[in-house]
């Protein structure tokens, strides 16, 4: 004989099923399922078996896809309440500033306050530290107008 | 291979689903023997069996409302079995030691048995003991997607459609697999035929 042939390899691996656990093995098996259940159920938290319930009913009731797409169920629904929310939001009035003029207006008018009431009467920017583009605490800037002498060419003709 | 009764398993899985439990441990004292050889001669290890087959039928029974019949429950079942066995030999990787059963004694009746020890020299020779050591390693040399097939067909007697409906792929597959995994099977064995009582 030179090899076993693919007739006596199956023959051979056929008596593996003539390896068999313990007696009363399969007879046990069933009471240790339910014990392991058992078990298994007193160590899951109480939402998790909340949800298993919940999903069975809803199995029970034929809403399979509902039950089956519980993700994108509470999706839609989020979507849904942020949308809305959007929708129903009040627009606030834009917050402008607004400047007062606090020139006082001259009564007495004459040649000699001439000039320097239409200067007066010309509308001249107020200062308000409330309207500052710049930080309070924010050093002042000073802008060169031109160039630092040293940047200056020595040969200009 | 015996087939279980479809319309028996139907209508245990119909009432299992309605919330009848007493049927579903119906199902379980049905398949546990048929299962236990399955994930016993993929795994070669007692107690990796014994928390599997619990795990299979705990994910079986977390399921079996969504079940909906496409397949027999046969199919179903041996599918879940085959797929958490695949994934636990993927952790478990190559540590581990055998835990063999012990050989029932009723193989020496065995009619298959009788005519190898008749006609085969290694079996001949070799005692019981051996003989199943070397078979067991032999098969823990296959690949798992192999051994599963070997254990399916060889073992459990299924026929190659019904493998290819469990494992999900083509007969072609199912045939090649068997057809590489038998020549792996001469090679390992060779050992044994020359030498029988190593």
């Amino acid at each position: 004989m030179d090899e076993f042939n693919d007739d006596e390899i199956g023959r051979l691996l056929r008596l593996k099923k003539f390896e068999q656990p313990p007696p009363g093995y399969f007879e046990n098996f069933l009471h240790e399922f339910h014990r392991r259940q058992r078990d298994e159920l007193l160590r899951q938290p109480l939402w998790k078996i909340a949800v298993e319930r919940a999903q069975d009913f809803m199995l029970r009731l034929n809403v399979a896809r509902l039950a089956s797409y519980p993700v994108a169920a509470a999706a839609v629904l989020v979507c849904a309440a942020v949308l809305s929310l959007k929708i129903y939001q009040t627009p606030q009035a834009p917050s402008v500033a607004q400047i007062q003029s606090t020139v006082p207006v001259q009564s007495d008018w004459n040649l000699a306050s001439q000039v320097s009431g239409v200067m007066a009467t010309q509308p001249r920017p107020v200062f308000n530290a409330n309207l500052s583009t710049h930080r309070k605490t924010a050093p002042p800037r000073y802008v060169l107008d031109s160039m630092p002498v040293s940047y200056e060419s020595t040969l200009r003709f | 291979m015996d087939q279980p009764r479809t319309d028996e398993d139907q209508q245990l899985v119909a009432r299992t689903q309605d919330g009848d439990a007493g049927a579903f441990d119906q199902l379980v004292l049905k398949y546990t023997p048929r299962l236990y050889g399955l994930v016993y001669n993929m795994t070669a290890n007692h107690e990796d069996t014994n928390d599997l087959l619990q795990d299979i039928f705990a994910k079986a029974y977390k399921s079996i409302r969504g079940f909906r019949g496409k397949s027999s429950f046969y199919t179903w079942i041996h599918s879940i079995a085959v797929n958490m066995t695949l994934n636990f030999l993927k952790k478990r990787g190559r540590r581990f030691h055998l835990s063999l059963d012990d050989v029932d004694a009723s193989i020496q009746n065995d009619k298959e048995f009788l005519e190898l020890t008749a006609t085969s020299s290694p079996v001949r020779e070799a005692d019981l003991s051996e003989l199943q050591r070397r078979l067991n390693e032999a098969m823990m040399k296959l690949s798992d997607e192999h051994r599963a097939v070997v254990t399916m067909f060889h073992i459990q007697g299924m026929p190659h459609a019904e493998i290819s409906k469990i494992l999900n792929v083509s007969e072609g597959t199912v045939r090649s697999r068997l057809f590489y995994a038998n020549r792996q099977l001469q090679n390992y064995l060779d050992e044994f035929r020359k030498n029988p009582v190593a």
